[in-house]
């Protein structure tokens, strides 16, 4: 995968959790993976179409979940009910949508599909012929892992 | 969902299954699905975007995947082994790729994105807010369901995504 994809996905990341939820992130080692993923409790995800085509996974565990969006909406959340849920989406949603805007100033026009949210820890997600970066992001709630299986479009 | 967009896809899967695999399909009793999708062996995932948008999943047994790629390779494959989950991913976007084409035909412009692959069975799919047309289609030893969750594109013009972060309220 192109590694210029990467920063504006970590830049938004931080900046919408920054503004959204108040956290400082912090970015952990990346690694790059061939196999399947196993899937963390929440994962978000949203796939991207034009000249950068993939998937963009967000991977957190419940009480991280919990905790953004207890945040987001100011208002505590201990279920992952249909309001937490769609809340996750949408953070999901916004940092992709905010990385987007920053791939197309650079050259990289995309659009992103609505938001799909997977629970449980029990599948694997393949990206297939997609080799993922990873990068966790660790905030003081938990860590939010964003792999990101994108290529240059060939078409 | 609008309805009209699921009959492209019934007949997307049925002419390609058809031509792929020589298994002649036949359509269950469709079904709106307004609760979360909880996953079988195997679901295909691809995402339409355009003047429709949304997500549709391809979900089957091991068996039926079994079967499926079997058929295709024109070899016994007896594994779910990175060639098969390869193989069932391509159906899923072949089958999309051919009914994006009949969307557009329609007036429907769409882009499919690239396949996702979940395997294994329990977890849960939600697709927030948009509903879920399941439709099944079987034979004597295969059954596979498409789920439709696709609505109008809504992004005619600024998209939601890219509004700038309202500050946080006073209150």
């Amino acid at each position: 995968m192109n590694v210029k994809f990467l920063n504006p996905f970590t830049e938004a990341a931080a900046k919408v959790l920054e503004a959204e939820c108040g956290l400082a992130v912090n970015k952990g080692q990346l690694s790059l993976q061939k196999s399947a993923l196993t899937a963390e409790e929440v994962t978000v995800l949203i796939s991207l179409v034009g000249q950068v085509e993939g998937i963009v996974l967000y991977g957190m565990n419940i009480p991280t979940a919990l905790a953004l969006v207890s945040r987001v909406m100011d208002q505590e959340f201990s279920e992952f009910d249909d309001l937490a849920k769609s809340g996750v989406a949408e953070l999901g949603n916004v940092i992709t949508g905010q990385a987007t805007i920053k791939l197309s100033q650079a050259g990289y026009e995309s659009q992103i599909s609505p938001p799909t949210l997977i629970e449980g820890k029990n599948v694997e997600i393949s990206t297939l012929d997609f080799q993922r970066i990873v990068v966790p992001l660790a905030t003081e709630v938990g860590t939010v892992t964003v792999h990101l299986g994108l290529r240059e479009s060939r078409s | 969902m609008n309805v009209k967009f699921l009959n492209p896809f019934v007949d997307a899967a049925y002419d390609i299954i058809k031509a792929e695999t020589g298994f002649e399909l036949q359509r269950g009793q469709l079904g709106l699905e307004k609760n979360a999708y909880v996953t079988e062996d195997l679901t295909v995932i691809i995402s339409l975007v355009g003047a429709v948008e949304g997500n549709v999943f391809y979900s089957m047994s091991k068996s039926t995947a079994l079967q499926l790629v079997s058929s295709i390779l024109g070899q016994e494959i007896n594994e779910m082994d990175p060639l098969m989950q390869s193989g069932i991913a391509e159906l899923g976007n072949v089958i999309t790729g051919n009914a994006s084409i009949k969307l557009a035909n329609s007036g429907y412009e769409s882009n499919i994105s690239p396949p996702t692959l979940l395997v294994g069975k329990g977890a849960t799919i939600y697709t927030l807010d948009i509903a879920r047309v399941v439709v099944p289609l079987f034979s004597e030893s295969l059954e596979l369901k498409i789920h439709l969750a696709l609505r109008e594109g809504i992004r005619k013009g600024a998209s939601a995504a890219s509004m700038a972060i309202p500050p946080a309220p006073k209150i």
